[in-house]
């Protein structure tokens, strides 16, 4: 373990004056949240090793909650004088007296850990870790003589953080991250296509020797590329579509995670929120958001309010089951806490967010699958969606192909899906048994908060939906 | 700030560096949000954070800290200059020249006292007078509330080649977003202002009023059969292709081969009516400053002339690779557009929607779909279906795809309600033959 409260220079004492001045006008909860994180970046391009870089960040966000109001406050200057300021200013939301105290500290030891490193990145050499890039940049730059162009880069951090509440909860974590990504542009008769490819995780460099080489990373990028040069345009207007195991996990994220985000069903924006125990999907349909699966992007040991998360059921044969909640929403719907109140750093408060969300494996053989459809469209690989509350969802796929009595054909270039989730999830007809999670390279966005995830999906059906080409 | 920059510049010089660039970023924010007219959250924060390039034997390292404390950044310069050698010689790397600036940053407006002076109590009041007003109106059924924010920034630079210069800006924000209809038909949209001046913010009465219009007429949509139609962009939507033009005439993206237009330097791209310019230097406007992040002043630039590309925009490093100017685009390792508009024509959009026989007026856009290597473009869209030249009815779940190229060739009319409400601003263009996607 690293001595990271040396990274911070605050005292347990310090961190409980400082939550007493946070209540000092009254509210009914306070939390710091500490953060100390490092970065190193390694960029290659044009054959070169084109820059390498170091980022620091630190600071401290705090919050007071009453009702359902959050006063908000963060420093990176954390001098006791400047973080009490803060607690100050967070503390403005409140408008009475000191009432509920800020109980003592206890530390919460936690118990095992999702991250799975025996080689750490981040104190790892940068030569070692350049070698990993060129070796992507490598197999992409010549896996083809239609190659023009590669990018590849490596990114790994560290973050540490402590969080302290009036509730007497002191706890603290080190959460490592890695990501190699590779992308690459083919061109042939002044078309030029790109493809990409990455990998990593909570996890450390034995990652790339273990599960996927940075070979096979540019390799993959360079692939979807040169398949692009002869791909056709999409079809438009409603067909079946089969969704590719892994990669078409975004699909979920978007018609049905946020949805059940916690904080849009208090407001009663979602679609969902008056539709918990009905049935929405068919008997095929069963989704669960898991933030303990070891080595995953989306993972964590506590959430960014300390709270140590559960595998939470979201929908269960096609009927509603639950929300992903944070401590502000649970406490609001008197609900038990799932350990999804997330937040991108110190600057933010948590909101409630995915982790690693999937739908279950179900029975159909994919094979099947494919067999059932005469004449659709096959996802390969999506490059991401979004979703508004009514429901209306878009997602983009990078590479599909057509199906044709039951069998791929021609490739196909980018086109976006459109559909409304109650309506999708009814048509979600046939579900494979060959879960599997995409890249760990994903990032979700909400509120202007971008925190790690990933998702994942076995072979699936979807009746009809609408497909956005040009044909 | 001044003294913080020049001193890292003189350890990285002495500690070995051939060329020493430092930007410290000091902003102070204030954000409220407010939901069912109470306050829901409030934001009041300062932040500071430090940027460094180190070039020595033409091999780049950089590092950022929000750690300011002189042992931290010592140890960031010493890293960088260390680790600039395991980077390899780039013939394309250094900093700018140092180059006269004839911008005077007074003249540019970019600061309002009054922005920084601003009460939060009046603040609060602004957000809650604006979702008050719009939850006034009958249909509107649900409120994602209303904002305030405002920001107060100060940026600095210096370089190992005697560059030294900072400058102030604020930036002043309301905004409103609202639901429509049942839980099962429900739509929903927003609207804001945005600017660098508290007394040009649009008032609580006109965000309001606009984002129930925008709201309400989008309820009970149809879907429509898949074919081939005019689309009339809205202004926002406008913008919207225009921030996807942007990213393709980026000099990073040019030499990256990662834009459709690589090759079109001088070359026609669009008709006659597709005038397209970067404007750095326009007062008062979000998107103005004195210089970039390379230090090189910024400046007026040309990108599209009646329909032939003029100019890609670019930092120094893309300039030199490009081997072309720089047009003083540099936003820390990339690049980014000033005031970037489509020049304004003379119909009004009232004329505009009354020239289509039938086709689709364009108000909202869900997903991403734009793919800078080839232009394409294909998103979900929220619109009006428009049938004689009438609005007949709202239009969702349906896509719209085509190709920034043919988009840029196809444009037919352009309207003359340009405003600057964000950096990247473009007035109402018809576009003839996009396809539309939907049953």
């Amino acid at each position: 373990m690293l001595p990271y409260m040396d990274h911070f220079g605050l005292s347990a004492e310090d961190l409980r004056a400082t939550l007493v001045f946070a209540l000092s006008k009254g509210g009914d909860f306070a939390e710091v949240f500490l953060e100390y994180g490092a970065s190193d970046y390694i960029l290659m391009e044009d054959d070169i090793v084109k820059e390498t870089a170091e980022s620091v960040g630190i600071g401290c966000g705090i919050r007071v909650l009453t009702g359902e109001q959050t006063g908000f406050g963060y420093t990176n200057d954390l001098s006791l004088e400047k973080v009490q300021k803060a607690a100050l200013t967070a503390a403005a939301i409140a408008k009475g007296r000191y009432r509920s105290a800020a109980r003592p500290l206890r530390e919460r030891a936690l118990r095992g850990d999702v991250a799975r490193v025996i080689r750490p990145a981040h104190t790892a050499g940068m030569a070692k870790k350049i070698g990993l890039v060129r070796d992507a940049y490598d197999a992409a730059r010549h896996f083809d003589p239609r190659i023009v162009k590669v990018k590849a880069s490596l990114r790994n951090s560290v973050q540490f953080i402590a969080i302290a509440n009036s509730e007497g909860l002191l706890v603290r974590d080190v959460r490592p991250m890695v990501r190699l990504t590779c992308v690459a542009i083919a061109e042939k008769d002044g078309r030029r296509e790109s493809g990409y490819w990455g990998g990593g995780g909570r996890t450390g460099l034995e990652y790339f020797r273990d599960v996927l080489t940075p070979g096979r990373i540019g390799a993959e990028a360079a692939a979807a590329a040169v398949l692009l040069l002869g791909a056709t345009d999409a079809p438009a207007g409603e067909m079946p579509i089969v969704l590719s195991p892994g990669h078409s996990g975004v699909l979920i994220h978007e018609a049905v995670g946020h949805l059940l985000e916690a904080d849009f069903n208090r407001k009663k924006t979602s679609v969902f929120w008056n539709k918990m125990g009905k049935k929405v999907g068919t008997d095929q349909v069963t989704i669960h958001d898991d933030p303990t699966i070891p080595a995953s992007r989306g993972s964590y040991n506590v959430d960014d309010e300390g709270t140590v998360p559960r595998r939470t059921l979201l929908i269960e044969k096609g009927v509603v089951a639950g929300l992903l909640q944070d401590r502000l929403s649970a406490r609001l719907m008197r609900k038990p806490l799932t350990g999804h109140g997330r937040r991108q750093d110190y600057t933010h408060w948590p909101v409630p967010r995915m982790a690693n969300t999937y739908i279950d494996p179900g029975e159909y053989d994919p094979a099947e699958i494919l067999a059932s459809v005469k004449k659709g469209f096959y996802v390969d690989s999506l490059q991401g969606g979004q979703v508004e509350d009514s429901g209306k969802f878009t997602f983009s796929v990078s590479l599909g192909h057509l199906i044709e009595d039951g069998k791929l054909t021609a490739p196909v270039r980018q086109a976006t899906l459109i559909g409304t989730n109650i309506d999708i999830l009814k048509r979600l007809t046939m579900v494979g048994t060959d879960l599997a999670f995409g890249l760990q390279t994903g990032t979700c966005s909400k509120e202007g908060q971008d925190v790690p995830v990933n998702d994942g999906c076995p072979t699936m059906k979807i009746s009809r939906m609408t497909v956005g080409g040009r044909r | 700030m001044r003294e913080l920059a020049e001193r890292l510049v003189a350890w990285g010089k002495a500690g070995g560096a051939d060329e020493i660039e430092v930007s410290i970023i000091d902003g102070r924010e204030f954000d409220v949000n407010v939901r069912r007219g109470r306050i829901e959250n409030l934001v009041e924060a300062g932040s500071r954070v430090l940027g460094l390039r180190v070039i020595k034997d033409k091999r780049t390292a950089i590092a950022s800290s929000s750690d300011l404390e002189p042992g931290t950044l010592r140890r960031l310069v010493r890293n960088a200059v260390r680790r600039a050698e395991l980077a390899e010689p780039d013939e394309f790397a250094g900093l700018a020249p140092l180059t006269p600036s004839a911008v005077d940053a007074a003249s540019l407006r970019l600061h309002d006292p009054e922005v920084t002076a601003l009460d939060p109590k009046t603040m609060i009041g602004l957000a809650l007078e604006t979702e008050r007003i719009a939850l006034a109106d009958k249909r509107i059924t649900n409120s994602y509330g209303a904002g305030f924010s405002s920001d107060d920034a100060s940026v600095y630079l210096a370089n190992s080649n005697g560059f030294s210069g900072g400058y102030s800006g604020t930036y002043c924000g309301l905004s409103v977003g609202l639901q429509a209809g049942g839980t099962d038909d429900r739509v929903e949209d927003s609207w804001y202002s945005s600017k660098r001046f508290f007394r040009e913010l649009a008032s609580p009465e006109a965000v309001a009023k606009k984002a129930v219009e925008r709201t309400v007429r989008q309820l009970r949509p149809r879907k429509v059969k898949t074919k081939n139609v005019p689309i009339v962009f809205e202004p926002m939507m406008t913008s919207w292709v225009l921030g996807f033009l942007f990213s393709c005439v980026a000099g990073t993206s040019v030499y990256q081969k990662s834009s459709f237009l690589s090759e079109k330097l001088g070359r026609r791209i669009g008709n006659r009516l597709v005038d397209v310019v970067d404007d750095g230097l326009i007062p008062g406007e979000l998107g103005s400053r004195p210089f970039d992040s390379d230090g090189v002043p910024c400046r007026r630039t040309v990108v599209v002339d009646k329909g032939v590309l003029r100019n890609f925009l670019c930092n120094v490093y893309a300039s030199r690779k490009l081997g072309l100017e720089t047009t003083g685009n540099a936003d820390g390792g990339g690049v980014s557009p000033h005031n970037f508009s489509l020049a304004p024509g003379t119909s009004t959009p009232e004329e505009i929607v009354r020239s289509v026989k039938e086709g689709l007026l364009l108000i909202r856009t869900l997903g991403h779909g734009l793919n800078s290597v080839t232009g394409d473009i294909s998103r979900g869209a929220f619109g009006l279906w428009i049938e004689n030249g009438e609005i007949a009815f709202p239009v969702s779940e349906i896509t719209i795809s085509g190709n920034l190229g043919a988009l840029l060739q196809g444009i037919a009319m352009v309207g003359n309600d340009l405003d600057f409400l964000s950096p990247v601003a473009g007035p109402t263009i018809k576009v003839d033959g996009m396809t539309v996607a939907g049953e």
